[in-house]
């Protein structure tokens, strides 16, 4: 039963990544294939029993940080003729060829190697896997310091977003 | 009910002034600026300027008391022993020194050097402040997810400073390619780490070392992009295309808190990465590093020879010094990886002294922008053209400078690990340097003055961190090791101390 749920949240993730690169005229539609994506990811999460960061993968990726794409692009009124001519066309196929290479022999390597276990994978799962709870619990006291640091990094991140957006006085 | 862990604060006690410092200096700027007057007095925007500066570096040098002291004491302290995510050992207090001396020297050169370019805003300090303590995160990380978020915290606030500078075009370019690239970067970087989790099953440095995977295809791969990530980071071809554009774009003051402060934690959390995850196992990875080092030293040598912006001549030129630094890796025993820490600071002192005679020479809201404006400037300023001839001595690595002393430390350790092919390309390269470096006194002394005539008033911020500089570069080549180890608040041990702090990481894993 997972497995066939495994396969079906994976065929959806990966139409729908491939429909927001192939879809080169509608942006719009291009961010709601990524919604897809995201939301089929977070069914994989729940199904490797980690409901709490699925629920995250759900409510941050496709809830926020997406529509904040569909914002920047409705706000900004892409339209295709609006981009530059595309030049360097064969460069661009050669590394796009380049890199499926690459991608179809690390997914050939990957298929042929024996199957190993990853170390701690095949350890039971303690009690509470994946709730909010044990990822809480963690949060606060195994990862206190990323959790902070993690805080500076926002703060930087607004301090910058100010600095470089700011109407200064005497700025134009 | 969860059990409360057990922490140790004093780990992360710089890291907490640091941040603090950012904070207060955004409180302050912020209460200034909303009333313009400070205990009923008005205050001009300068003033401001420079007292969110002396602020900062009142926090720079706390924090340096602090490094100073541990490193004394050769104190190790892990913040939770349960996770330890950082550890404040030898290693780690060293960073902590070259990152808070760095900034400060940053901080004192900045202030009318902003006012010169009419940008003098106090968000500035704060994203210094913020940026140190990203890298103090970072020089003290044992773990992949705080060299992660050590690297991130670094980075943004860097970003930033890259195009503080928003009325310029080539500021805003600088700091949108620096940001791009970087990003770009860090996914590498992060891609890498999650490999090697998954081959190992652990995120700390020293439990990857004793998964004793390094034959796995998955760590190799994982390892190999976490290095492509480094190499980014430290500006090592053939990932060093931003290097020159953000250097140029740049204020010239971020110009040098890139090229030392952020290389040199950069180097030092690459230290800690390869001796501890790696460990005996980093034989493998030697090939790799040599190949980065020698194509950095030539491309970035070669290149400097060509250019005319005298930042981007630094820029080719820390290209260069990367390669030299990788060296260091490439031999990875302990004399090598101490070499790399002293030549981190000489290299610290002589390429900040260099951008804070650039930053002392900006005009009229300008850097100065070819390096032909230097014509004659041993008559117009001539202290400052000997300060600046003695930063391209050393850069260049002639006797008896700081430069000379870390550059033959490092390559005796190479040779000593049986690498002598690559010191022969190295030794070749540093020759090539010269001719670049030697044009810049020479251009100063023989030429006549051309152009507009320089500033009439030089901060005295601007003279206290060219004076600093050129004294440590002197002493550095001189007394490495001060004035013995009973007096280390005079003239600290560096040489001594990089020693220690290696010999504690390798006792201590």
């Amino acid at each position: 039963m997972s497995l066939w749920l495994f396969y079906a949240f994976g065929a959806v993730a990966v139409i729908g990544a491939l429909g927001m690169v192939l879809n080169v005229r509608n942006a719009v539609a291009s961010a709601l294939c990524l919604v897809a994506t995201m939301v089929a990811l977070g069914g994989v999460h729940v199904l490797l029993e980690a409901y709490f960061v699925g629920a995250l993968q759900v409510l941050v990726y496709a809830g926020a940080i997406v529509v904040l794409f569909v914002f920047v692009v409705m706000l900004l009124n892409l339209r295709r003729d609006g981009f530059p001519p595309a030049r360097a066309r064969l460069g661009r196929v050669t590394a796009a060829a380049v890199v499926g290479a690459a991608l179809a022999g690390l997914v050939g390597l990957a298929l042929t190697l024996p199957e190993t276990a990853v170390p701690g994978a095949t350890a039971a799962l303690p009690e509470g896997f994946g709730g909010y709870r044990r990822v809480g619990a963690a949060l606060f006291t195994d990862y206190l310091l990323a959790f902070e640091a993690t805080s500076l990094l926002l703060l930087s991140a607004m301090v910058g977003a100010v600095v470089l957006a700011k109407r200064r006085g005497g700025d134009a | 009910m969860i059990p409360a862990p057990v922490l140790e604060l004093r780990a992360v006690l710089p890291l907490g002034v640091l941040a603090l410092g950012a904070i207060a200096v955004l409180v302050l700027d912020l209460v200034m600026l909303d009333r313009s007057r400070l205990f009923g007095r008005s205050v001009t925007r300068a003033f401001v300027g420079t007292l969110l500066s002396l602020t900062s570096a009142v926090f720079l040098i706390v924090v340096l008391v602090l490094g100073v002291q541990n490193l004394v004491h050769g104190s190790t302290a892990v913040f939770n022993v349960a996770n330890p995510l950082v550890q404040l050992d030898p290693l780690a207090n060293f960073g902590v020194l070259l990152v808070a001396g760095g900034t400060l020297l940053v901080c004192l050169m900045s202030v009318a050097y902003l006012a010169e370019l009419d940008i003098n805003h106090g968000e500035y300090y704060a994203l210094l402040l913020l940026s140190a303590s990203g890298m103090v995160l970072l020089v003290s990380a044992t773990d992949l997810l705080s060299l992660f978020l050590g690297l991130e915290v670094t980075a943004i606030p860097a970003y930033v400073l890259a195009g503080f500078d928003r009325g310029r075009r080539r500021g805003n370019e600088a700091a949108l390619k620096y940001f791009l690239l970087g990003s770009f970067a860090s996914a590498i970087l992060l891609y890498g780490m999650a490999l090697l989790y998954g081959a190992t099953g652990a995120t700390t440095l020293e439990a990857i070392r004793q998964a004793e995977v390094a034959s796995s295809p998955l760590a190799l791969a994982g390892m190999g992009l976490v290095l492509v990530g480094f190499a980014f980071k430290v500006s090592s071809v053939p990932f060093h295309q931003w290097v020159p554009d953000v250097y140029e774009g740049a204020p010239a003051s971020v110009g040098g808190f890139f090229a030392t402060t952020v290389k040199a934690a950069a180097f030092v959390a690459l230290l800690r990465l390869l001796a501890v995850a790696l460990g005996e196992g980093a034989s493998w990875v030697a090939p790799m590093l040599a190949v980065l080092a020698a194509l950095s030293m030539i491309v970035g040598n070669t290149m400097a020879l060509i250019q005319q912006n005298p930042k981007r001549l630094l820029g080719y030129a820390a290209i260069g010094h990367a390669g030299y630094l990788l060296l260091g890796f490439v031999a990875a025993t302990p004399e090598a990886y101490a070499a790399v820490l002293f030549y981190l600071t000489a290299y610290l002192f002589m390429t900040l002294g260099a951008f804070a005679v650039l930053v002392a020479l900006a005009n009229r809201g300008h850097d100065l922008e070819r390096i032909g404006d230097l014509a004659g400037l041993a008559k117009k300023r001539p202290a400052l053209a000997g300060a600046l001839t003695l930063f391209a001595i050393s850069l260049a690595g002639i006797p008896p400078t700081a430069g000379f002393l870390a550059k033959f430390q490092l390559f005796a350790a190479v040779v000593g690990a049986g690498h002598v092919g690559l010191v022969i390309l190295a030794v070749g390269t540093s020759v090539l340097s010269a001719f670049y470096y030697l044009r810049l006194p020479v251009l100063m002394v023989m030429r006549e003055p051309e152009g507009p005539p320089p500033r009439l008033h030089l901060a005295s911020g601007e003279w206290l961190v060219v004076g600093v500089c050129a004294l440590a570069v002197v002493t550095l080549g001189l007394l490495p090791n001060g004035l013995g180890v009973d007096s280390p608040s005079l003239l600290p041990p560096a040489l001594d101390w990089s020693r220690d702090a290696i010999t504690a990481l390798l006792a201590s894993r």
